[in-house]
Order: structure tokens, then C-alpha cells, then sequence
């Protein structure tokens, strides 16, 4: 079992009154798993994701990460756990813009304190892999909407983590470069079994998935 | 990792260059301002410490009230260094100065005279005391022998090469002649004797060996043995009193006791200053030359730390401000593993990077404004490019104010919570506002009060040099050094006021300029030596055109007259003198007064005139009480000259010099300039003030502005949203200007109470001051406003001018 949500609950409090943005929430992912959360706009999607990458807290309920409780967890630890399991995919790609598409993917091996030349390798591994070797030194808006999400993927694959989080990867871009990046997200969930979580709109993109979970005002149905 | 900060560092630095030139050059300014306070300091604190023992050298010290004022004297009896070497077993070397003044000096064979300034007798022991070494002559003998000097290597070169000085004769004042014996080096520009050149033996010197404990002229200085602390022979030489002074006073009153003159409210303590203490702290009369104030220093130094600390504030402001910016990419660092650690170091070292950019910045700033302020400051200070201490000091400090500065920035950036920057609002909801406000209150609270403290010191300024002094100090030239005319003086005197632009002429050596001291006590006819009843005066040798040609105003009695045939012992005096006689003037006349003790013989002199107060010395001090008599020996010549053409009028007079005394060098000056050098030190305060005011208000200004920008930027959206919904350019930028006038409100608030009550301190120095008019703070308070609702508007304008479809179709 990689993670496990039980009985999440997430609220704020508006006007004395408590509006619920999780209700109930029970997931258990295991390893290996491609999952795509749907759900109208407003239903508590990007939220799910973002307390099951650890970036939002919960009030309510359980949640465990390889058997680690969550919500115990110091912010220290939780940077480790980045480093060494999570990779984040952003709609609006993130990317550091001034930093190189080489660089930018050197950066989550800085922060795990890899070594230089297996850092290099590592790299431009990476860049082979993704095709996107001669565009290493430019820069992220020197690029196209899709080769800029290739570049974030590739990023959140360089660190080799077990769980990729994706809020809306493809909400960019056209469909062509959507089906790149859902191929890509295939080929990795089956060969190197990288688990996947994405959110998206489209019932094409979560086709690519092997489990579909569906939201309404914050419930899972 | 470190490299990659540097890189990444660098690039941000360049991506955003309006906010990086801002803070540098914010910096810069505040650096460069501290750098040249810095060197400034370093050079007032270095006075005296080249001397090889300077630190066991001490200067005996004389606070003594004496019938009615007191004084605190650096100069002490001629006896008091044979007491000391008698007295005290601590004691290793002493070694005294009689200054006197300047000197006219020519070889023997020659006949043009040169001018030394500054000539003193001192004790062989001089060379020891300050381990001094000769470049010629033999330091074992020189200056054993009366009628020997020694010369500093600028004053030898005058006159002979350095290598054959030694034997030749000088004649000094034309009547005194000398044998070379020795050439020193001259003294440095941050030594006590940096003006001194000519150094005559004390044995020629008959008073030094009197036994007159009742008269002070001796600079004495001493060396202590090595391990005596100063504090160990204060109680002994304060017991000097009982043992000398006294029983010397006794020959004029006898049976006085030490406990009598204590209950009548007189003392005499002596005390010791160290040597390297003496141009920072003591302010005593017949100082060997003038001193600073150590309050300037504590002053420069408030203002050197207000400077960077401002700069520094700013660099926080703008760079917590500039973070909304960063808040995306702080976000991104977290998801990818970075923790707070490894942000905070990024942003040192980028705020590190800038304090660097910015030491280069202020090194250039510096040596550009470098002369300016050695002509400000009266210094000749040089940036010390060459010595190591410098740049390890500089960088050492750069790193520090790196760290400071990027600090708060920091912390405050690597705490956003990547959920919230991520989420697209971008930074609008990273807060810090209530931080940043307050810094911009701060800054602007210090630049309000260093306006009010500026329009202060200007205020009193020109009320001294408007105030009446109580005589005329206008176009009145002093010819130095007459007496070299000999007999011809009174000729030359006659001629001048033959010259049709000459209004009146006097001969004096005393005038009513700050260097004009002679003291002594008078007591009256009735009422004998009580001592209750001894007046403290100056005692000025005048002519009979004195009066007339100083202006004076006669308030009772008459000037002297050459129709009275015995005013040769009558005196002329001022109210001051007057109030302390505790008569009032018309009572004055025809009061008989002696001077000094000899009760037996006493010589009285009659007071047959009045004179309206006139200020002698500094406004900060009060009105001396000085007496007038007749008297031939003078020393310079007065010449009131009607307005007009001064250059032609001098060539002219110095063209009468030049027939009556051939060669002898022609010295003048004007006395009002005499009188505005002692305001040199407030002139110069004020310049000072009103240059960092302008430096704090320019860096407080930059901050504003780039925080103005970055609000205006911050709420692009919202100002799309209110013009689409039909809001004027006019209205949206009020609404943000008006934000930041509240900030500048409460600033001044904040510092015009606190600039009314540092001033009024400053201003208790001053004897005679100005109230603090209310327009200064509304002055203040309007430019603060002006200045930043220009800064401001410019941005806000800006914002409010663009056009909403484009602000709203971005994000
Ligand atoms: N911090 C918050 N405070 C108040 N409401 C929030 C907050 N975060 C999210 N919401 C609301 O919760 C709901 C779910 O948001 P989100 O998870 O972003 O939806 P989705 O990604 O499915 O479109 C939305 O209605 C959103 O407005
Ligand atoms: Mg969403």
C-alpha cells in the first residue's frame, strides 16, 4: 500500500459557517496504481491532490504514506519526502524561469544531494529520453506550452519517485501535445511502475487510467 | 550547491534590474556615506597615538575658581615640573611648552623675515618625552643651551639645506638671536603639535625658573613609569595645593588658609588627561591647538549607523516587497524537496551578492565625493586602497550587512506555504504589510527629523551672524605684526588714516576675536583683598582710537582723551564687568581698581567709562568681562575701511608698509572672518546635516518608490477592474498615493515631538539661541509630504494610465 486517506474531512470557515471542501474521503492507492480524480470545476479536486502531495492540510481523518502518518509529520521531513517519492506536474508547468530546461531538471538532484557527475548523467538521460536534448540551454519561455510540460514531467521523473501528482497536466495545451504527455504518462506507469494521480476533465485522458475517481462538492460517489 | 545559488542569484539579479539597481544603489549610498564617516573617525581617533609612549604621556590639568569665575586651564605653573620630579617617584620624564604665538624668522646675513606660526620654548626633554629623532644635530645636547632652537625639516628648509642647519643663526621678532641645533621631522597632520615648527630652548626662558605658583603658562606634560596608572597620583598632585599654591598665596594674604579659600567657594584641582585623549576631550583654556569635540564624533557616528541602517531597511522593504514576485518560485523549490535552510541560504546569498554590487558601487560614490567632503569636514583623509586591514574590514563588514539586510527577507520568503503561492493568486497573499509599512515610517520619521534638526542648526546659525555683537565687525582689516616698524609703528598708524577710504586706525594687540586672552584679577579700593569682592577682567592694552574704532557704544562716563593728561591710569570697562563689580554703570565711574595682590604698593586705576556688552569668544559662552587701558605696546594694527573696493584698499595700505619697513612681510586678515571661524565647527555641523539629510531622504525615497511600484504592480488587476467599471485616471491614482501619505503622516507624527526635543538640547549649549520658530516643523513636515507624493504619483500615474485590457488578459 502506498498511501491511504480514512474519513478526511477539510472545511473553512465562512461567516460562522463551516463550508466543506473534502466530506468523507476514504482512498487507498497502491503502488503501481494510475488513478484520474474528475469531477465538475469546484468539486474538490485540485484539493484532494494537493493534501494527498502534503502542499494542503486536513481537519479531519487519517491519512498515512507508506504507513507513515501524515499529519505528525514536521515540515523537514516532508521536503525528504519530496525529494524522495513525490514528483509534482502543474497545470501552468512551474517552471524556474531563469533557469535553464537543463537546469531546471538538475534542481531536484541539488536538493537529494546527488553527485556531480551522476548528476549529469542523470540528466542528460533525461533529456535523451525526452527528446528535448537541443533545447537544454534555452530557456522555459523560449518554449512551447507542450515542450515546457515535457520539461516539467521530465523534472518530476528525474528524482525517480514512486508517486506522480498531477493537477490538470494537460489544461494548457492542444491535443496532440495532451496525448504526448498521457502516452508518456502510460508508458511510465507500465514499464518503471510509477504510481500516477492526475486530475483532469477529459474522459479521453482518464481512459489512460486503470481507476477513476469522481467528485461532487467534495464526496467521493 | 553554492555556485548554483551564485548563478541563479546572479540571473534573478539581471532579470529584474529596476529593483536590483534600486537596491544597490540604495546601498551604495548608505555604504559610501559610512565609508567616508568611517575614515573620518578612524582619523580623529588616531591623534597623538604615534608617539612611541603615548600612552603613558600625560598632560597636567588645572580647574581653578578664583574670586568670582572659574576656569579649567590645560596649562599650569612654571615650578610644577620640578615639583612633579621632586614629588613623584612615578613620574619618569616632564617636559613643558611655552607657546609663543608666531614668530618672524630670518638669518642673521638675511633681511626679509619668514613667518612661523606657531613657536614655543620647551624643555630639553622633549625629544625623549615623545621619542622624537633628530635629522641633524646631536639629540644628547640639543636645546641644553639658551638661545638654541630646533626646526622642523619645513621651517630648516626655508632657509638652508637640512644637511648644513646645525651652528647657523636665526633671528627671531628681529631682536633675538638663535643657534640652530637640531632639524626634526615635521609633525604629523593628527599631531598636537602639527602646526608647531619652531622650537626654542626653555633655559632662555627666565620665567621658567621662577617660583610663581600664582600664574599659569606651562603646558606640562609627563611620562609615567610602566606599570603606574594615572589614577594613582591624582590624590598626591590634588595635595599640590596645600604644599605650593598656598603658602606662595600667603606673600599676598597673609594667614589665608586652604580651608578659608574652600569656604568662600574658590578651588584649584590638578588633575591629568592622557595625551591621546587631549584632541577629542579637552576643551581648556590655552589649548596648544585646537581641538574637535568628541559629541561631533558620537554625532557623525549616529548619522554613519542611521545611514546604513536606512539603507539596509530599504533593501528588506524592497526585497520583501520584490518576494511577491518570488512567491511562484519559492513554491516550486518546496515541491521539488528544497527546505527552508536551503532557501534561506539562496537569498543570502543573492542579498549578499547585492551588498557586493554595492561596495563597489560605494567605493567609487566614495572616491568621487572624497574631496568634497575633506573640504567639508576640514580634513585630508584618503581611502587607504593599499592597506590589507581596509579591505578584510570592508568585505568582513560587507558580509555582515549581506546577512543583516537579507536576513528578515529570508525568513519571511522561505515560510510561504507553496499551497497558497501555487494556487495562481500569486503573492497578493503573502502579507508582511504591516512590516513593511512600518519600515517606511521609519525611514521617513528620520528623515523628517533630520530636516527639522537641519532647518535648526541654519536658524541658529544665522542668528549669531546677524546678532549685534556689541561692536563693529565689519570692514575691519588686522594688520598683523606691526610692532617689526619699531619706532615707526605710530607713523605707519598716521599714514594709514591719511588714506581717504580709512574711516578710523588703533593699535592693539587685543581684539574682540576669540584669541584675544589676557587675565587678571583687580581688586577694588574699598573693600581691599577680600577676595568676595576681586573682579576677574581682561585687561586689554589700547590707543586712544580704540573706542571709536571698534564701534563701542558708551553707556556712562567718557572715552579716553589726549585733553586729560593723566588717563594713563584710568580704565575703561564693560557692563559685564560692571554687574560683577555689582555696581551699576554710572556708580562705576570713578571707582579705583588694583590689579593683582601687592597689597603693600597697590597702582590704582580709575574707571572713567562704560561700554556696552561685546562678545568676545563663541555666543555658546557668556559676555567676558573686559577693562581697557592705555597702553604702547601693540601688536597689530586696526583699520576701519568704508565699503567699497577692499583689494585695492589693501594693496594700498600694504603699499604704506612696504615705505615705511621694506621686506618685512605684510600679514592681515579681517576680523569678521576671525569671528565666523568660531562658528567652524557649527557651519560645518550644519553642513554636514544637510548633506545626510538629503543622502537619508534620497535612499528613503528610492524605497518608496520602488514600493510604490511594486504596490502599483501588485494591484494591477484591481485597478483594470475599477477603470472597466469607469473610475479616472485621477481618482485611481489618489487612491494610491493616499495610502502612502498615511504612512508618511504617521512618520511625522512620530518625529517632529522627538526632533523639538533632541534640538532643544542641542541648542542649551548656545548662551544666547533662537526658540524654535513652529514654521520649521511645518516646513518639514510639507517637504516630507512634497517629496513623497512626488516619488509616489509618478508610479501611481503610471498604473493608472494603462490600459485595462491589457492589464486584465495577463495571468
Ligand atoms: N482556502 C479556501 N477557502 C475557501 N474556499 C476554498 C479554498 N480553497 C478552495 N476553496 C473552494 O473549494 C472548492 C474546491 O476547490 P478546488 O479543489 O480547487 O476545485 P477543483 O479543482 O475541483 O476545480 C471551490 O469551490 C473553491 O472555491
Ligand atoms: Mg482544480
Amino acid at each position: 500500500m502506498l498511501l491511504q486517506l480514512n474519513n478526511i474531512f477539510k472545511w473553512v470557515q465562512q461567516g460562522g459557517q463551516r463550508i466543506f471542501l473534502l466530506k468523507d474521503v476514504n482512498l487507498e492507492v497502491e503502488e503501481g496504481e494510475f488513478i484520474s480524480i474528475m469531477g465538475p470545476s469546484g468539486s474538490g479536486k485540485s484539493t484532494l491532490l494537493n493534501v494527498i502531495g502534503m502542499l494542503d492540510t486536513f481537519n479531519e481523518g487519517e491519512y498515512e504514506f507508506l504507513s507513515e502518518s501524515v499529519h505528525t509529520l514536521k515540515e523537514k521531513y516532508r521536503s525528504n519526502l519530496y525529494k524522495e517519492y513525490i514528483g509534482f506536474v502543474f497545470q501552468s508547468y512551474h517552471l524556474l524561469d531563469e533557469l535553464t530546461v537543463e537546469e531546471n531538471l538538475e534542481m531536484p538532484l541539488l536538493y537529494k544531494k546527488v553527485k556531480g557527475s551522476e548528476r549529469k548523467a542523470l540528466v542528460a538521460d533525461m533529456l535523451d529520453r525526452f527528446n528535448i536534448v537541443g533545447k537544454k540551454d534555452l530557456f522555459p519561455t523560449q518554449l512551447s506550452g507542450g515542450q515546457q510540460q515535457l520539461v516539467g514531467v521530465a523534472r518530476a521523473l528525474i528524482g525517480k519517485p514512486k508517486l506522480i501528482l498531477a493537477d490538470e497536466p494537460t489544461g494548457n495545451l492542444n491535443s496532440q501535445q495532451s496525448e504526448e504527455i498521457m502516452q508518456l504518462f502510460q508508458k511510465l506507469n507500465k514499464e518503471d511502475g510509477v504510481t500516477i494521480i492526475q486530475v483532469t476533465h477529459s474522459e479521453k485522458n482518464a481512459e489512460y487510467g486503470s481507476r477513476i475517481i469522481n467528485l461532487l462538492d467534495g464526496r467521493k460517489i | 550547491m553554492f555556485k548554483n545559488y551564485i548563478k541563479i542569484a546572479w540571473r534573478s539579479l539581471k532579470k529584474q534590474p529596476f529593483f536590483t539597481f534600486l537596491n544597490t544603489f540604495g546601498l551604495a549610498i548608505g555604504m559610501a556615506g559610512a565609508l567616508l564617516i568611517a575614515l573620518y573617525i578612524y582619523d580623529e581617533m588616531s591623534y597623538d597615538k604615534m608617539f612611541a609612549d603615548a600612552n603613558s604621556i600625560h598632560r597636567i590639568h588645572a580647574d581653578i575658581k578664583f574670586g568670582g569665575d572659574a576656569r579649567e586651564f590645560a596649562v599650569t605653573p612654571a615650578p610644577m615640573a620640578e615639583a612633579l620630579k621632586n614629588d613623584f617617584s612615578e613620574i619618569e620624564l616632564v617636559t613643558r611648552f611655552r607657546t609663543r604665538g608666531s614668530a618672524l624668522v630670518r638669518k642673521a646675513d638675511d633681511q626679509a623675515n619668514v613667518k612661523e606660526e606657531q613657536t614655543t620654548f620647551v624643555d630639553a626633554s622633549f625629544f625623549e618625552m615623545f621619542g622624537l629623532e633628530l635629522l641633524a644635530g646631536d639629540v644628547k645636547t640639543a636645546l641644553k643651551n639658551p638661545n638654541t632652537l630646533v626646526l622642523t625639516k619645513t621651517a630648516a628648509e626655508k632657509h638652508f639645506e637640512i644637511g648644513n642647519a646645525v651652528g647657523q643663526n636665526l633671528v627671531l621678532n628681529n631682536e633675538e638671536t638663535y643657534t640652530v641645533v637640531g632639524v626634526i621631522d615635521d609633525f604629523p597632520q593628527n599631531s598636537f603639535l602639527r602646526d608647531h615648527s619652531v622650537f626654542e630652548s626653555m633655559e632662555g626662558n627666565g620665567d621658567a625658573k621662577e617660583i610663581n605658583w600664582g600664574s599659569n603658562n606651562y603646558q606640562t606634560f609627563i611620562k609615567l613609569i610602566p606599570t603606574v596608572n594615572a589614577a594613582d597620583i591624582q590624590e598626591q598632585l590634588r595635595g599640590f595645593l596645600g604644599k605650593y599654591v598656598i603658602p606662595g598665596v600667603q606673600q599676598y594674604m597673609p594667614g589665608i588658609t586652604e580651608e578659608q579659600l574652600k569656604k568662600s567657594g574658590s578651588y584649584l584641582v590638578y588633575s591629568t588627561m592622557p595625551l591621546t585623549d587631549i584632541h577629542l576631550k579637552s576643551h581648556r583654556v590655552a589649548e596648544i591647538s585646537a581641538n574637535n569635540d568628541i559629541q561631533s564624533i558620537y554625532i557623525l557616528s549616529f548619522i554613519a549607523v542611521f545611514l546604513i541602517v536606512l539603507a539596509s531597511v530599504n533593501f528588506m522593504n524592497l526585497s520583501t516587497a520584490h518576494s511577491l514576485k518570488r512567491a511562484k518560485e519559492v513554491g516550486v523549490r518546496k515541491t521539488l524537496g528544497s527546505n527552508k535552510i536551503d532557501l534561506v541560504r539562496q537569498f543570502l546569498v543573492e542579498s549578499g551578492l547585492i551588498s557586493f554590487l554595492s561596495l563597489l558601487l560605494a567605493l567609487i560614490f566614495a572616491v568621487i565625493a572624497l574631496p568634497f567632503f575633506n573640504t567639508l569636514a576640514n580634513k585630508d583623509v584618503s581611502i587607504p586602497f593599499t592597506s590589507p586591514v581596509f579591505w578584510v574590514t570592508l568585505l568582513g563588514s560587507v558580509v555582515i550587512l549581506g546577512l543583516f539586510s537579507g536576513s528578515y527577507p529570508a525568513f519571511f520568503m522561505s515560510r510561504f506555504m507553496p499551497i497558497k503561492v501555487l494556487k495562481g493568486g500569486g503573492g497578493s497573499s503573502v502579507g508582511g504589510g504591516t512590516i513593511r509599512n512600518s519600515l517606511v515610517v521609519f525611514q521617513f520619521a528620520i528623515s523628517v527629523f533630520l530636516i527639522v534638526s537641519t532647518l535648526v542648526v541654519y536658524q541658529q546659525l544665522k542668528y549669531i551672524q546677524g546678532k549685534d555683537l556689541g561692536f563693529s565687525k565689519d570692514q575691519v582689516l588686522i594688520i598683523n605684526d606691526v610692532y617689526t616698524a619699531g619706532d615707526k609703528v605710530t607713523s605707519f598708524k598716521e599714514q594709514v588714516k591719511q588714506l581717504g577710504f580709512v574711516k578710523d586706525a588703533t593699535l592693539s594687540s587685543f581684539f574682540p576675536t576669540p584669541s584675544s586672552r589676557s587675565d587678571s584679577t583687580f581688586s577694588p579700593e574699598e573693600g581691599g583683598t577680600d577676595q568676595e569682592n576681586a573682579v576677574s577682567m581682561q585687561t586689554w592694552a589700547v590707543d586712544y582710537d580704540y573706542v571709536s574704532t571698534m564701534d563701542f557704544e558708551l553707556v556712562a562716563g567718557r572715552d579716553f582723551d589726549k585733553n586729560f593728561g593723566n588717563d594713563s591710569t584710568t580704565i575703561i570697562v564693560n557692563e559685564a564687568a560692571v554687574r560683577i563689580m555689582k555696581l551699576s554703570p554710572k556708580e562705576a565711574i570713578g571707582k579705583r581698581y588694583t590689579p593683582g595682590f601687592d597689597s603693600n604698593n597697590p597702582e590704582y586705576f580709575t574707571i572713567i567709562g562704560v561700554v556696552k556688552d561685546f562678545h568676545i569668544a563663541s555666543l555658546k559662552e557668556d559676555i567676558d568681562a573686559v577693562s581697557l587701558h592705555l597702553g604702547d605696546r601693540a601688536y597689530a594694527l586696526a583699520v576701519k575701511i568704508q565699503p567699497g573696493d577692499f583689494t585695492n584698499a589693501i594693496a594700498r595700505i600694504e603699499g604704506v608698509w612696504n615705505t615705511i619697513v621694506p621686506g618685512e612681510p605684510f600679514d592681515y586678515y579681517f576680523m569678521e572672518d576671525a569671528f565666523n571661524n568660531t562658528y567652524q565647527s557649527e557651519r560645518r555641523l550644519g553642513n554636514i546635516f544637510i548633506i545626510f539629510t538629503v543622502l537619508s531622504l534620497l535612499i528613503a525615497c528610492l524605497g518608496l518608490f520602488g514600493l510604490a511600484a511594486f504596490n502599483a504592480e501588485k494591484r494591477i488587476k484591481e485597478i483594470g477592474v475599477r477603470k472597466v467599471l469607469g473610475a479616472s485616471v485621477s481618482q485611481i491614482s489618489m487612491r494610491l498615493t493616499i495610502d502612502f501619505l498615511k504612512l508618511v503622516g504617521i512618520a511625522i507624527l512620530i518625529s517632529l515631538p522627538l526632533g523639538w526635543y533632541v534640538m532643544n538640547k542641542w541648542l542649551e549649549d548656545f548662551t544666547y539661541r533662537i526658540n524654535i520658530p513652529w514654521w520649521v516643523f511645518l516646513l518639514a513636515a510639507f517637504l516630507a509630504v512634497l517629496i513623497s507624493v512626488l516619488t509616489v504619483s509618478y508610479q501611481s500615474i503610471k498604473a493608472a494610465i494603462v490600459n485595462p485590457v491589457k492589464s486584465l488578459r495577463s495571468e
